[in-house]
């Protein structure tokens, strides 16, 4: 009964989500993302709504058109996605009430298990306003007349920006000439700090102004924004400035470094599990102080029987200069030598980063002793021997 | 033979047409009829000659102070902007400033009606050096500008371009008229094929056959480029002054 019950109540999600695919192309053109008209320039009055009879122009009346249709759309879609979270929290023997989408989320993973590697095809049920992007607004008002001054550019608001950046020269080159005629010198305190951030790349660009851009526009976006701030004054507009860059922040050690705990003995460790490689997963402890001894499932490096995968292991605490200083204790299993041995060293590797410091931190960090190795087998592929190598080629 | 034609017509134009010169204010006013008047308040603004009184905007001084006599030079003088010269100095050709005054006047005093019906003004302007001065100018006046490159078919093809139904400008104005010095911007023959009314600042190289009210000046320096666009700001200032009030009076 209860599996006939979910069976039947699957439907009403998986048709919801096959449906938000197709339509979801055929909204594309809505894809933009603009607030409501409310930020309008002030001074584009709208003339037409001051008479009494407001002639509506046909601009308007196709937009609210497709405006009501995609009104009605949206709710049917909320409707189904309310309907689907009921039918899902009962699946799930929960409150329906207090089903939230975190909740949805895991029930989806449960009910759907999907091995597809691309996170965005597994399947999926999210309310309606993050699967379809708000619409764009109305661009004009009931006249028909355009609300931005460059809307006949097809890209106002980049080629506003590029006006803004002109405007921001011009002031800049107005206010040295006001300094030099008045003969002051120039605000030492005042200086445009870059060094750590870049300009928004094309795609960030085009993220923030809703338009796409050729690269021909990217570039003239990158030139203005230089010359602005290659001009002396150039710190007053820091505003304007920054709002075009990003930080560079350093990813690197934004994980945060693990504080060791302390055993009977008072010695300090740091156990590193899921030590991943190829076919190999284990766990690596590292010990400080120790005198270099290190266990392999029970036994000691004699474990692996070639050099390789020994010289391998001992790698990061050469590297490291502390082959002497600790001790190490590994589990692992799966895989053959080569991958056991990555595994290892990848572990060591990252829980020595609570035993050394900056500097070396940094050292490793070049040297790829921090980095996962994420490859995997490639599977054999029909009609050839393996999964790169074909067969010997003849002429026939 | 040609030229002769050409003489001769600039004469009979001469002869017959009244010109405006810097003094010339005086005799509009003269020639205008009251506004005030009771019987005449419900004539509408098309029955007086010049309703928006634009005639007062400017003199030829103005114009002359402003740069705007000076063209090109001979060699690139287009057959149709004859009309316009008074001559040539130091191989330079000067436009007639009278016949400028004229055709600006007639321009503005269009520019002024439109804005009055509240249809859309748009201003056009391929030469960087004033580009910035031409946003500014359509930003102040609640108008729109188009001062980059021309993606073909924003006019001809514009449903498709912007995405759904688009009202088009009611009226282009071309503060120049040239993409480069070889070129006719393309927006020139797009507006004419859609049958927008456009008015174009016409050099002694440029075309003015596609343009329905062309001004002849010089449409390259800066100062002659602000003194037009003050004064279209002026005029479209009054038109929607004048389409406030009489929304006002008629709602009322």
């Amino acid at each position: 009964m209860a599996l006939c019950f979910s069976v039947k109540h699957l439907f009403p999600i998986s048709k919801c989500y096959v449906k938000n695919i197709i339509l979801n192309n055929v909204c594309k053109y809505t894809s933009k993302n603009v607030p409501t008209t409310n930020h309008a320039l002030d001074n584009m009055t709208d003339w037409e709504t001051l008479s009494k009879k407001k002639k509506i122009s046909k601009a308007m009346k196709a937009y609210l058109e497709r405006a009501k249709e995609h009104d009605e759309f949206m709710k049917k879609q909320e409707f189904e996605y309310k309907i689907g979270k009921r039918h899902l929290a009962n699946m799930m023997g929960e409150d329906p009430e207090t089903f939230t989408q975190k909740d949805v989320d895991r029930a989806i993973e449960y009910l759907f298990p999907s091995g597809i590697y691309d996170p965005a095809a597994r399947p999926l049920m999210k309310p309606p306003e993050e699967v379809f992007p708000a619409r764009k607004a109305a661009e004009f008002d009931e006249a028909g007349r355009p609300h931005h001054f460059l809307f006949y550019t097809g890209k106002p608001n980049f080629f506003k920006l590029l006006h803004d950046g002109a405007e921001h020269i011009q002031q800049a080159y107005n206010f040295e000439d006001k300094v030099i005629r008045k003969k002051a010198v120039p605000d030492p305190n005042g200086e445009l700090n870059i060094d750590n951030s870049i300009w928004l790349t094309k795609e960030q660009l085009e993220q923030v102004l809703v338009e796409s851009i050729t690269d021909l526009e990217y570039d003239n976006f990158k030139l203005l924004m230089e010359r602005l701030i290659s001009l002396p004054y150039a710190y007053r507009h820091k505003e304007f400035i920054e709002k075009y860059r990003k930080p560079l922040v350093t990813q690197r050690f934004a994980l945060e470094i693990p504080k060791p705990s302390y055993d009977d003995e008072g010695r300090a460790f740091v156990t590193t599990y899921e030590c991943l490689r190829k076919k190999a997963r284990g766990d690596v402890t590292i010990r400080v102080p120790g005198t270099g001894k290190i266990t392999i499932n029970g036994k000691d490096l004699t474990y692996f029987e070639d050099v390789q995968p020994r010289e391998q292991v001992m790698f990061p605490l050469f590297f490291t200069n502390m082959q002497d200083r600790v001790d190490v204790e590994c589990n692992i299993e799966g895989g053959g030598p080569s991958g056991q041995s990555g595994a290892i060293r990848w572990g060591i590797a990252w829980g020595l980063r609570s035993f050394v410091d900056k500097d070396m931190l940094e050292k490793m960090q070049v040297a790829g002793l921090l980095t996962r190795d994420h490859r995997r087998r490639e599977r054999k592929k029909p009609g050839q021997p393996g999964a790169r190598k074909k067969p010997t080629w003849k002429r026939r | 033979m040609l030229c002769r034609n050409i003489k001769n017509r600039y004469i009979n134009y001469a002869v017959t047409v009244f010109r405006y010169n810097s003094t010339a204010s005086q005799v509009i006013l003269e020639t205008l009829p009251e506004r005030d008047d009771a019987v005449e308040k419900k004539k509408s603004p098309l029955d007086y000659p010049d309703y928006f009184k634009v005639h007062d905007l400017f003199t030829v001084k103005d114009l002359f102070d402003a740069r705007v006599h000076f063209g090109h030079k001979e060699g690139s003088l287009n057959d149709y902007m004859r009309p316009y010269l008074y001559g040539s100095r130091l191989g330079h050709l000067i436009f007639d400033l009278d016949i400028t005054a004229e055709h600006l006047r007639k321009a503005l005093n269009v520019t002024a009606h439109i804005a009055y019906r509240g249809g859309i003004i748009c201003f056009f302007n391929r030469n960087a050096l004033n580009a910035h001065l031409v946003e500014n100018t359509a930003k102040e006046c609640g108008e729109y500008a188009h001062t980059r490159f021309w993606r073909g078919g924003i006019f001809t093809n514009a449903n498709h371009q912007f995405g759904a139904v688009t009202r088009l400008p009611d009226l282009c104005i071309f503060l120049n008229t040239q993409n480069n010095i070889l070129n006719q911007h393309t927006a020139v023959r797009d507006s004419a094929k859609m049958l927008i009314p456009t008015i174009g600042i016409v050099d002694s190289n440029c075309n003015p056959n596609l343009i329905t009210y062309p001004i002849p000046g010089n449409d390259d320096t800066p100062s002659a480029i602000q003194l037009y666009c003050e004064l279209f700001k002026q005029a479209i200032k009054r038109g929607k002054e004048e389409r406030m009030r009489f929304l006002q009076e008629n709602d009322n």
